[in-house]
């Protein structure tokens, strides 16, 4: 049994559901990547996943406990989450905004420990960010700042880290060297990791498992050769295309198919 | 030089700096409360001040001038001073804006139309008017509030609207002058300017106790306010309790700024100044609350200084921190366009 799954799911804002009725397992120790058209209901899915909207019908369980029965702080020691556009107060530096990581670990009055300082410097280290330590954030480019928020989310030290589309404002050099870094993550540490992504391609590269999204349900789900196909690409995506074979990896690949 | 050296040292410099700086600051806010009180057409030495002040040796003249006449207005400016510093810091941290502080979101008018009100319909005095003034602060926060929430409050809605709730709540205090006799309108009016001269002693130990609660509170609550300055979601995924933590902090700075407008009227622009101040001392995002809340004492006492005995005629502090603080704000209008920041 998964340790974060949700049994008929309903999330929306508004009056509007944007996802239904969804029965999700997120697979343990696997990197799980959330695909789909815009406003497909992939962020969505997300955010509910993360606790930080909450379910119209439905439950999402973490550790087979419904995660609105549990304290939010303990939430936050099993389940990081890096939002789609997260906010930098002006000026931070990248050792201040990673060590805000910590949060979930301290107390009203137990503030900063060795465990803490050995967290940060964990997560420093793994991300590559080190050498920006006493940078402010707004000077980084887009890809260092990325791996700078990847940092702090690391800090955190989590068993599952859900990113909600990490690579949407990178070009395509820093798109892989953030999905090599949660490949990395997942190799060393066994964490759990689902990622929103828009690339289907860079899904079925660098992930095990690939859920497919259409008009807020779930059309396919599986490892990217079984699940990936022209068939899906059109369902999916609207696009009719050819599926071939990844040169490097042997993964699928789309290509759009002549007009 | 290895990675948890270098967090260390830095963390380190930057714990340095801060301890450095808060002390700095409550030394320069403790000398000038003690120069408030030597000050004037008797001047004092400081050790006649403090040997006063502490009952340590009795003098019936020093203890007049300076028990009777100076300390209560010294200490008007420094409580006022810590109240507005802390309360405009906290504002401008959790709706992630240097302009939203608690003058230009309207919560100040709120407290001076009820204090107003008060003052020119029902002749009160006292106690009363800070009770007035909290429950116009209180009603014009959770309006806004009202207004604003839309899937939790966002920064930028927040500031729009008690910009409106602000214009709004002046126009009323216009009318309410138009109302009042000649001398209530006269009192009235010094009132609105603003004055550490004024203070009444109840107002002056209610917000004194005040701040003795609160304060530490605030500082309690600066964790929760680092959260949040990243962004709801982020605060949320971090184990933040948002919505009460949120709510937590408005009702702290809601209060210490209605107690600060009920003891010396609407002062403005020392909210909007004492936080960016302190953080250009503290280093970037430092949002230290207690030293926004000493600089602010600082501003304030530095302002009254000025307005009592450097000006041919003493004036209310508020004139001397409104010509101050105008150009700030029109410095920070211009930068933050500038950069995008949005204000």
């Amino acid at each position: 049994m998964s340790r974060l799954r949700a049994e008929g799911l309903t999330l929306g804002y508004d009056q509007r559901a944007v996802v239904s009725d969804l029965d999700v397992n997120v697979l343990d120790g696997r990197v799980t990547a959330i695909v789909g058209a815009n406003a497909c209901g992939k962020s969505t899915l997300l955010r509910g996943l993360a606790r930080l909207l909450p379910p119209r019908a439905g439950t999402v369980y973490l550790d087979d406990r419904p995660v609105t029965a549990l304290s939010t702080l303990d939430v936050a020691k099993v389940l990081g989450l890096l939002p789609q556009s997260p906010v930098a107060p002006d000026g931070i530096t990248v050792a201040d905004l990673v060590s805000r990581g910590r949060y979930p670990h301290q107390g009203w009055f137990r503030r900063w420990t060795g465990d803490d300082h050995d967290a940060v410097t964990r997560a420093l280290d793994a991300t590559g960010t080190a050498a920006l330590i006493d940078r402010p954030i707004r000077q980084l480019s887009g890809g260092q700042r990325q791996r700078v928020w990847v940092a702090m989310a690391l800090a955190q030290e989590t068993d599952l880290l859900l990113l909600d589309e990490p690579t949407t404002f990178l070009d395509i050099a820093h798109q892989v060297e953030l999905l090599r870094l949660l490949r990395r993550l997942n190799a060393e540490s066994g964490k759990t990791i689902v990622v929103v992504l828009h690339d289907l391609n860079l899904a079925c590269r660098f992930c095990d498992h690939v859920i497919a999204m259409a008009d807020g349900r779930i059309v396919a789900e599986g490892p990217p050769t079984e699940v990936v196909t022209a068939e899906l690409v059109e369902k999916v995506f609207g696009l009719t295309c050819v599926v071939v074979p990844d040169p490097v990896a042997g993964t699928p690949m789309v290509v759009p198919a002549a007009d | 030089m290895s990675t948890t050296d270098t967090l260390r040292a830095t963390r380190r410099r930057r714990g340095l700096r801060s301890v450095t700086v808060t002390t700095a600051l409550a030394a320069v806010a403790a000398g000038l409360f003690v120069f408030t009180m030597m000050a004037g057409s008797m001047r004092l030495t400081a050790t006649e001040v403090v040997m006063s002040v502490l009952h340590l040796r009795t003098d019936p003249s020093v203890d007049f001038v300076v028990l009777g006449l100076r300390l209560p207005t010294a200490l008007t400016g420094l409580t006022v001073g810590l109240a507005l510093g802390a309360s405009g810091t906290i504002f401008q941290q959790l709706l992630r804006n240097p302009l939203a502080s608690p003058d230009f979101v309207g919560i100040t008018s709120g407290a001076g139309l009820a204090a107003i009100t008060g003052i020119v319909l029902l002749h009160l005095g006292g106690l009363w008017i800070s009770g007035l003034a909290l429950a116009g602060a209180l009603v014009a926060a959770t309006i806004m509030y009202l207004l604003a929430w839309r899937d939790g409050v966002s920064g930028y809605r927040f500031i729009l609207i008690g910009i409106g709730v602000a214009v709004f709540l002046d126009g009323l205090i216009g009318y309410m002058l138009t109302r009042a006799q000649l001398f209530e309108a006269r009192q009235a009016m010094h009132w609105l300017t603003g004055s550490v001269g004024q203070a009444d002693t109840h107002e002056l130990q209610l917000l004194s106790y005040a701040l003795l609660v609160l304060l530490p509170l605030a500082v309690l609550l600066q964790r929760q306010l680092r959260a949040l300055e990243l962004g709801d979601d982020t605060a949320r995924a971090l184990g933040t309790r948002t919505e009460a933590s949120r709510a937590a902090l408005l009702a702290v700075a809601v209060i210490l700024v209605a107690l600060a407008v009920a003891v010396a009227g609407p002062i403005v622009f020392v909210a909007l100044i004492a936080g960016p101040v302190a953080n250009r001392l503290l280093g970037p995002a430092a949002g230290g609350i207690a030293a926004a809340a000493l600089t602010g004492a600082a501003l304030l006492l530095t302002a009254d200084l000025v307005a009592v005995h450097l000006m041919p005629t003493p004036l209310p502090t508020g004139v001397v921190t409104g010509a101050v603080g105008a150009p700030y704000l029109l410095w920070l209008l211009a930068t933050t366009n500038r950069r995008g920041a949005g204000g």
